[in-house]
């Protein structure tokens, strides 16, 4: 019932799209005298992995000299909801062009996808520059166009929430076991996911043809004015900015135009 | 009831004794260990942190491995921020020796950044050189062998594996320096050390545009809009030209119109039209010059190499009472000439002119740069430390980057090793970190780039 294939990697790419949010944050440090003395961009990283990628990738050299580097982000997909509150009626349809022929797609449907990203620094001044570079972008949303469904251009404004901050800071207790502080995140996408996208029997307009008779009895009366419209030019898609062309002919020559054979006869 | 007074329970030489025993038996079944003294940068008050760490110092010392079974620990896991490694290791180190041989260069150490030197501290480090690891001191324990006669012969060092941040690790034990070679936020600078100058020849020819006129500049040109001019008439050469835009106080607009080709064989000035760009407005004329000759063209016959700002181009040809062409050269990838505008294509030639390309400004390209040393940016002063140098690429890889106020290093600057005294000429630095095997960050900036409309732009990363 349902086995159409399609895959439009909605879901991948507001993966993608919040990642991106955070890929580009830096940590600096700063010597006795208050000058800056190294700046370091955070890594960042989808979390859930194949353990044995992790490992011949991170640990190439089994005997590794230290446990690992901080800071880290790290981020993941953790649900994905269905979003009443954004219902719409899905036997609705619109069309979309890929730029030579036109789409019926359906309207897409809400899903809200929770994420959580998640530091781990091995200061409290470390994690605090970086919560103090995201926080204040999310008020408490931060709205993203990601252009959900390459094929037809449907670009979307995703706006990404910020649920809530939380954070463990594992200082107490004795001696044997290290202090760990990881800050998390968690954020809500509103995405919209498509259904498959048919090609519609229609095409792009691109020429317009209008007949005049004098009559309007047709089976008597014969076409004595043809104006045509084109745009100018010829292949202009929708979204170019074109002008027309238009042209006037008459005729008196008593004959009618045929759609089927596209001539007059 | 009082000790029995006919025995001692411990006298001085019986101490003695012990003491030597135990240190002898370390020498005998331990292993040399490098202790690695932590020295504070900065102490963050109120949130109580060392912020900026060094260890520079290194003492070897004997110590026995109590881990006779491997290391101990949660091994090797998986977490959500990569793979952490969490062996652990104790050590046995002789109270004395330490007491003899390490604490008193400690305490002739900065006492800003040794602040307690009469025993091993929590936060120093341990190089086990069977392992090749560096370990951390998580716990000192000073009372294992409780009180044989009477006295504490022994330090157990409770260590994991050290979790490196930016540290800055210069024993100068190469073995445990280059540890960390590969690890941390390390960037790459593209160094050149050769240039060679770039060659042009100029055309010249009648029915060329002599001058455009912005008549109006237009508004909301976010973007640089195309430029269209009229076709030439048949057996002429098309010309064509560049928009250059400028903004003031949020208002943006085309600041001038450059010429990329002046064309040939006009007869009638050709039109010219914008289009895109975002905005709208911007109209122009322009002049022809169809009795005398004038540059139509320039032809780049060798790009070059070395340059990181627009030469200086020589335009040399009789003019007579005529007036003198002048060139903008563009600067392309890989510091080469890309291409030659006109800016002017002067009039009254009767031979094509001579053009002189300035060469680059000197390069330099000597020595190699040595592991740890600091190097300098000559303008910028950005200093970083050299985590490799292949000397076949010219690509040194870097970390501890000073960026505070210039933001890394300028194309053209000059990168100065501290030690080695290398010099060589920056062509561009990239601050993403391409060796880190955990980072995603570019794999993910490159993959959204094809699907996020960030005409916003990105906010983050400002820090």
């Amino acid at each position: 019932m349902l086995g159409t294939y399609f895959y439009h990697e909605i879901i991948r790419r507001t993966v993608i799209s919040f990642g991106t949010l955070f890929n580009d944050i830096y940590i600096r440090h700063k010597d006795s005298t208050g000058d800056s003395i190294s700046e370091m961009k955070v890594p960042l990283a989808y979390g859930p992995t194949q353990k044995f990628l992790a490992r011949i990738e991170q640990q190439a050299e089994l005997n590794k000299p230290v446990a690992m580097t901080l800071p880290r982000l790290s981020f993941e997909m953790t649900s994905i909801q269905y979003d009443a509150t954004r219902k719409a009626n899905v036997t609705q349809t619109f069309k979309a062009s890929d730029g030579t022929n036109l789409k019926k797609v359906y309207l897409p449907v809400p899903y809200n996808i929770g994420f959580q990203l998640n530091l781990m620094t091995k200061l409290q001044d470390d994690a605090l520059q970086v919560v103090e570079q995201i926080l204040p972008y999310f008020q408490p949303a931060f709205t993203l166009s990601i252009d959900l469904v390459d094929s037809i251009g449907e670009k979307r404004d995703i706006p990404i929430t910020l649920d809530n901050v939380s954070f463990t800071d594992d200082y107490e207790g004795d001696f044997s076991t290290r202090r760990i502080m990881i800050y998390t995140f968690n954020f809500t996408a509103k995405t919209y996911l498509f259904g498959p996208i048919a090609e519609s029997t229609e095409g792009l307009i691109r020429k317009v043809q209008v007949d005049v008779y004098a009559d309007t009895n047709r089976t008597t009366a014969k076409r004595e004015m043809r104006y045509t419209v084109e745009p100018d030019p010829i292949d202009a898609g929708p979204d170019d900015d074109f002008g027309f062309s238009e042209n006037w002919e008459f005729f008196n020559d008593s004959k009618t135009w045929s759609p089927t054979q596209q001539k007059d006869i | 009831m009082a000790l029995n007074p006919f025995f001692l329970q411990g006298s001085p030489g019986e101490q003695r004794l012990v003491q030597d025993l135990i240190n002898e038996q370390l020498k005998i079944y331990g292993v040399d260990v490098i202790y690695i003294p932590r020295k504070f940068v900065r102490k963050q008050s109120i949130l109580r942190e060392i912020q900026s760490s060094k260890f520079d110092d290194n003492f070897a010392i004997e110590a026995y491995i109590n881990n006779f079974e491997g290391y101990s620990g949660q091994g090797d896991i998986l977490t959500k921020f990569g793979m952490s490694l969490k062996d652990e290791l104790s050590i046995i180190i002789s109270k004395e020796r330490f007491e003899d041989f390490i604490s008193p260069f400690l305490e002739d150490s900065d006492d800003n950044e040794i602040v307690l030197s009469s025993r091993p501290r929590e936060g120093d480090l341990v190089y086990f050189p069977l392992g090749q690891r560096l370990f951390e001191v998580k716990f000192v324990e000073h009372e294992v062998n409780f009180y044989q006669l009477g006295k504490l012969y022994v330090y157990e060092l409770k260590c994991e594996l050290f979790e490196y941040e930016d540290e800055v690790i210069d024993t100068t034990i190469d073995e445990i320096d280059t540890q960390i070679e590969d690890q941390g936020y390390i960037t790459t600078l593209q160094l050149i050390s050769s240039r060679s100058v770039a060659t042009a020849d100029a055309i010249i020819s009648t029915g060329y545009i002599r001058e455009i006129f912005l008549n109006n500049d237009g508004y909301d040109y976010t973007s640089t809009p195309t430029v269209a001019i009229t076709s030439a008439p048949y057996g002429g050469y098309n010309a064509s030209a560049v928009a250059i835009t400028t903004s003031r106080a949020g208002v943006y607009s085309i600041e001038s119109i450059i010429l990329t080709n002046a064309g040939a064989g006009y007869t009638i000035a050709p039109s010219i039209t914008f289009s895109g760009g975002g905005g709208s407005g911007a109209a122009a004329t322009c002049s022809i010059e169809t009795i005398r000759n004038g540059i139509s063209n320039f032809v780049v016959t060798s790009n070059g190499t070395g340059y990181v700002s627009s030469p200086i181009v020589t335009i040399t040809g009789s003019v007579g009472t005529g007036e003198t062409a002048v060139a903008k050269p563009i600067v392309g990838l890989g510091q080469s000439i890309s291409s030659i505008r006109i800016a002017n294509p002067g009039v009254g030639y009767t031979v094509a002119p001579t053009v002189t390309i300035a060469p680059p400004t000197t390069l330099v390209g000597v020595g190699t740069y040595l592991y740890n040393e600091v190097v300098t940016g000559s303008n910028s002063g950005t200093t970083a430390r050299v985590k490799s140098w292949d000397a076949d690429t010219k690509i040194l890889k870097i970390s501890f980057v000073d960026n505070a106020a210039t933001k890394g290093f300028y194309p053209g600057e000059n990168i100065v090793g501290s030690e080695s005294n290398a010099i060589y000429s920056v062509q561009s630095y990239d601050r993403w970190d391409l060796y880190d095997k955990y980072s995603e960050n570019i794999e993910i900036e490159n993959e959204a780039d094809t699907f996020i409309d960030f005409s916003q732009s990105n906010p983050f990363g400002t820090y």
